[in-house]
């Protein structure tokens, strides 16, 4: 129907075409509409959280409701966000454990700095395990190609640590031989190729958009009507 | 990845379950002997508590590494949860309550009000309706509410893109040539002129030669003949080389995050001189 | 065809062993106190410095926190070595970030600059009038266009809710237009988006600090001279430590870094070898 999808792509070319426009008219009113639509499109983003949320707590009331294996650990995640939530929004976080004062930290943010952040960060950090682990499973250099590939990691590791100084001073009297290395390698081949690839990228984003512009491009809308 | 034995019955179970326990009572008493938390007051006692848990949370991430666990998939959830929550805190502290709820209830002027309902009576309502989205059958009405973003979005990334990338990248590829042809011949074949002029040239050419192999590569559209194969394959090299700097720089990034752990386990909790 | 038990149990403990040798290359350094002693700082860390420093006392500079908890590790240090430079030059700097996770991790670096300000050099510095934690606002592009236009009415307070508009610390700032300098230290592609939705659009200069998996690609902004400089991961924070001479957690982890590249390089290479030899007997094939 015309209302579900024409005046929607209707709205996406009108915009885009502003979008594009509005850099090459220097006039007054084409400032004011940017900074209209950008204050809009911020409020807008702020709306956009809930869907987040609601999707995930969608999912773990259906893995309790249902009572799927693992079902008992969603739970925590509503105790979770029901502690931060409710010292984020109590008082501003200052009803438990010390009296409100400038510079002393609120209970929400003690919640922030002794559970998300490590949590958040310990996660990220067990890759570090198993980047090592894969390195000495996987990383054979079966062809030239891969040989390219593994000298030029070993070059890179090696060269931006301390102890090469101490090595290239060893070996070459000059410490900074294998940072240089490194630096060449990075400066030329390496330049080469994230340059190819950030071109192919930016082609790909200026036709995708055009695409989207003039509804050529429609996935974003979803499904069904 | 081998599976993990998770076989109630095993006899490894009680071992594990004792070695568990063991573990834990040296965390407890290992945490509460070097923190002291009992012997101090106030915001030093919260933060004594607090390094407590972090310690505690932190070994609980990494018993991962044994295997996949109870006390693990606890913590990973509770942690999403807060996560959750604290993000929805701060929008609601720092994009909600700012922008919607202050200027239109809270206006101090009647004139104010009439601004914010003048300026931020549409946004609203366009965020209302993004909501619609989780619909099944009234998603369609969300559509009015992104369809303007992701238009302004996509106009707004032409030129960007166009400028800022494709045009940028291009003339810094050919600089340094234009530059050489401007230099000149003078002093040729002395140090000078290799320095300046013979060896940024080479340098630039075979970053040419590079990106265009690389592009060239990702071009599937035509079947690649003998040339294009001979092309297509110094493109490889290149990414090669590329990849194999990346490689080394993600191992130097995860074994960083490893470190900073290990700094806050070893310097914050168990109080090492450092 | 299924692996059998004997080789599955054969690879769980060559892992477990793996993990238990990082883990020690990590570890044992610090217990050791083991120090790799003086550097030389890298190049793009140098140009970063060199910018930052030349510039004149009260100049507003923008730093953009845009990152989460899971690369604290290797960010943090950056921003509080880059803060430690503002307030040592008395530079007033304007933090903000886009990542909501990230808000309070951007208040903690600028608290422990400002004592660090008051134990190092005694100088106090106060909110409002010495730099401003400007918070978090949703908007992504949206808001880097915004603040383009009028910082003011992007962020109309600031963390601890006092009004930007007749703040003091952004006298003379309208929007990103005033600024000379904006650094942005990210773990995702904010820095590209700095680079082509303001810098570029707004004419001031722009530094930054990434994490180590993102800086090889970064190269080409750097070569265009749309970056006048950047800190790559935990070494690119050592090296800005060992050029404000403030030794902080990214020098403090050079030992371990140094420990675990070895040894990682070492893992590599004698699997390697391994492989030349199987496939040179014929029990491997290519």
């Amino acid at each position: 129907m015309w209302y579900k999808r024409t005046i929607p792509l209707l709205l996406v070319l009108a915009f885009g075409l502003a979008g594009f426009g509005h850099d090459y008219v220097p006039h007054p009113a084409s400032n004011a509409f940017r900074e209209e639509v950008t204050t809009g499109f911020v409020i807008i983003g702020g709306f956009a959280l809930f869907i987040g949320a609601y999707s995930l707590f969608h999912m773990h009331i259906s893995r309790i409701r249902r009572k799927q294996p693992g079902w008992a650990y969603s739970i925590f995640v509503f105790l979770g966000a029901a502690l931060m939530v409710c010292l984020g929004l109590w008082n501003d976080g200052d009803w438990m454990f010390v009296d409100p004062q400038p510079g002393v930290v609120t209970s929400f943010q003690w919640c922030y700095d002794y559970i998300l952040v490590p949590c958040n960060a310990t996660i990220f950090s067990i890759l570090a395990f198993f980047i090592a682990s894969a390195a000495f499973r996987t990383f054979r250099a079966r062809n030239f190609s891969a040989l390219l590939l593994l000298a030029a990691a070993v070059v890179v590791m090696f060269g931006r640590v301390p102890v090469s100084e101490r090595v290239g001073q060893f070996l070459f009297d000059s410490p900074n031989a294998f940072a240089h290395v490194s630096e060449i390698l990075l400066n030329y081949p390496n330049l080469a190729a994230k340059r190819a690839i950030l071109l192919g990228v930016s082609l790909g984003v200026i036709s995708q958009s055009l695409r989207i512009i003039f509804g050529i491009e429609r996935t974003y809308m979803g499904g069904g009507d | 990845m081998a599976e993990p034995d998770t076989d109630v019955r095993s006899p490894a179970r009680p071992v594990e379950l004792g070695v568990l326990g063991v573990l834990l009572a040296v965390f407890f008493i290992a945490s509460f002997w070097i923190q002291k938390p009992f012997e101090l007051s106030g915001e030093s006692f919260v933060r004594s508590i607090g390094i407590i848990l972090a310690a505690g949370l932190t070994l609980v991430m990494y018993s991962f590494l044994y295997r996949d666990n109870p006390l693990f998939k606890a913590a990973e959830n509770f942690y999403v949860g807060v996560a959750l929550g604290y993000m929805a805190v701060q929008t609601w502290h720092m994009a909600l309550r700012p922008e919607v709820v202050e200027p239109l209830f809270l206006a101090p002027t009647h004139d104010a009000l009439f601004t914010a309902l003048l300026h931020r009576t549409v946004p609203i309502v366009l965020g209302i309706l993004l909501l619609t989205r989780i619909s099944k059958t009234r998603a369609w009405l969300s559509r009015y509410a992104y369809c303007p973003l992701v238009g302004w979005y996509a106009g707004v990334a032409i030129s960007s893109y166009t400028h800022s990338i494709v045009l940028k990248q291009l003339q810094a590829a050919i600089a340094p040539l234009q530059e050489a042809v401007t230099t000149g011949s003078a002093g040729l074949l002395t140090w000078a002129w290799f320095a300046g002029v013979f060896f940024p040239v080479v340098g630039s050419l075979a970053m040419i030669i590079g990106t265009v192999s690389v592009l060239f590569y990702f071009f599937f559209s035509l079947e690649h003949g003998p040339v294009g194969r001979g092309v297509s394959r110094v493109g490889i090299w290149f990414l090669m080389v590329s990849f194999g700097a990346s490689f080394g720089y993600t191992v130097m990034a995860r074994l960083s995050l490893l470190i900073g752990r290990v700094q806050f386990l070893l310097f914050d909790w168990l109080k090492l001189p450092q | 065809m299924p692996v059998p038990a004997a080789s599955l149990k054969r690879l769980a403990m060559i892992r477990h062993v793996i993990y238990l040798l990082v883990a020690a290359a990590v570890i044992v350094p610090f217990i050791a106190r083991l120090h790799v002693g003086d550097f030389q700082p890298g190049p793009h860390a140098t140009k970063l410095y060199k910018k930052l420093d030349s510039l004149p006392a009260g100049t507003r500079v923008l730093l953009s926190f845009d990152f989460d908890p899971g690369s604290d590790a290797e960010l943090t240090p950056m921003g509080l070595a880059l803060l430690r430079h503002c307030f040592k030059k008395d530079l007033v700097p304007l933090v903000m970030t886009n990542y909501p996770a990230g808000l309070d991790l951007a208040r903690k670096i600028m608290e422990d600059a400002v004592d660090d300000s008051q134990k190092l050099w005694g100088k106090k510095k106060v909110s409002g009038r010495d730099y401003v934690l400007l918070g978090f606002r949703p908007g992504q592009v949206n808001l880097v266009l915004k603040m383009g236009e009028n910082l003011k009415t992007a962020f109309e307070t600031d963390y601890y809710g006092k009004p930007t508009v007749d703040m003091r610390a952004l006298k003379g700032v309208r929007s990103l237009k005033d600024l000379k300098l904006v650094i942005g230290i990210s773990s995702s592609a904010w820095v590209e988006t700095w680079i082509i939705y303001g810098a570029d659009r707004f004419g001031f200069e722009y530094g930054a600090g990434a994490t180590a998996v993102m800086a090889p690609d970064l190269y080409p902004f750097l070569d265009t001279g749309q970056m006048v400089g950047l800190l790559g991961g935990l070494r690119g924070a050592a090296d800005y430590e060992a050029l404000i001479k403030q030794r902080g957690r990214g020098t403090l982890g050079m030992s371990a870094q140094s420990a675990a590249h070895l040894l990682v390089i070492v893992l590599v290479l004698a699997a390697n070898v391994r492989f030349v030899f199987r496939r040179l007997s014929g029990r491997e094939k290519g």
